[in-house]
């Protein structure tokens, strides 16, 4: 499976991380144009609503530079900042849930954005981005991982602190769970 | 694989693919790296561990000063000798008196007790040309005795 943004090499990651850790802004500014675009991907997946997601993709990033000393090199940059990507979603959702503005399900499966892109969208794209809101977060996140970032099992394993056989199961799941309701 | 609906994984996969491509295609990026350089310039976790950090210093400087206070007072009461001069003062008024005999101190302190039966000086003018001849015998005799 080819992934649709090839990750880039870890070692040049690795090196603008620790030229941000030496407080040079420049090697921050490539990471997030390195990334942005693969998190903002993962977030629509994830279900993010479109008014909210350069929001998102900002609170991503600054958390991940805030945290970047916690980053082991257990998985990718990208892998990493995906997985905090998640988080935020999450944090998201539960403020909203907490305003009680809108439900959160309808949150999450906004139709904001461009209609005539919505029009001529496929179908099962866009039943795809209705389903992935049911799923299980685990399972959701581990299908994106895999089919969307076309990440291996011990990537996604180590990014979501799993085992690789674990992260097989969930997306096996997810998968069937997925076809089931794009019938 | 193919399921009996049609949706196959690689139908799925391609969906997946293409979900958030547009929206992210509509991610400026320069403005986002700005926008996330400018909020980290300006956020509060970098001054909140600034202030957990001066704290301790400012709390250790004030201790290393009071310390230091008192350490200091605690030398100059324990360990303050006397200083050279009051030595000296000391040691020549105990051996001038001590080399006296009783006799002598007797005089002495008569001589002090009988302050009528010279003229009155004022302190500050008291000297030697200002005794009487008298008295100044009488003085003499009593350091020769």
């Amino acid at each position: 499976m080819a992934p649709a943004e090839p990750a880039l090499a870890p070692a040049e990651d690795a090196q603008l991380i620790a030229a941000w850790q030496a407080g040079d802004e420049r090697a921050a500014a490539e990471l997030v144009r390195r990334h942005a675009r693969a998190v903002a991907r993962f977030l629509v997946g994830a279900g993010a609503p479109d008014a909210d997601l350069d929001d998102l993709v900002q609170e991503t990033f600054i958390r991940a530079f805030r945290a970047v000393a916690t980053f082991r090199s257990q998985c990718q940059f990208r892998t990493w900042l995906l997985t905090i990507a998640g988080n935020a979603l999450k944090d998201l959702g539960r403020r909203l849930a907490r305003r009680r503005v809108v439900p959160l399900d309808e949150r999450l499966e906004s139709k904001d954005g461009d209609p005539h892109e919505r029009t001529v969208a496929g179908e099962t794209e866009e039943r795809l981005r209705r389903g992935l809101t049911r799923l299980p977060r685990m399972q959701r996140e581990v299908f994106l991982l895999r089919a969307q970032q076309g990440l291996e099992y011990g990537e996604i394993a180590a990014a979501l602190d799993t085992t690789p056989g674990a992260a097989r199961v969930h997306y096996h799941h997810a998968v069937k769970r997925l076809k089931e309701w794009l019938k | 694989m193919m399921l009996d609906d049609g949706v196959h994984d690689e139908e799925l996969r391609q969906a997946a693919q293409r979900l958030g491509a547009a929206a992210a295609e509509r991610v400026d990026v320069e403005r986002t790296a700005e926008a996330v350089l400018a909020r980290l310039r300006a956020g509060d976790a970098p001054a909140r561990s600034r202030i957990r950090w001066i704290q301790p210093a400012w709390l250790r400087a004030a201790a290393v000063v009071v310390l230091m206070i008192g350490v200091g007072t605690l030398l100059v009461h324990r360990f303050n000798p006397p200083t050279v001069s009051d030595r000296r003062a000391a040691r020549a008024a105990g051996g001038e008196i001590g080399d006296m005999s009783s006799g002598q101190l007797q005089t002495v302190l008569a001589a002090l007790d009988e302050p009528a039966e010279m003229p009155a000086v004022h302190a500050a003018e008291a000297g030697l040309e200002d005794l009487t001849e008298s008295q100044l015998q009488s003085l003499l005799r009593t350091m020769e005795e």
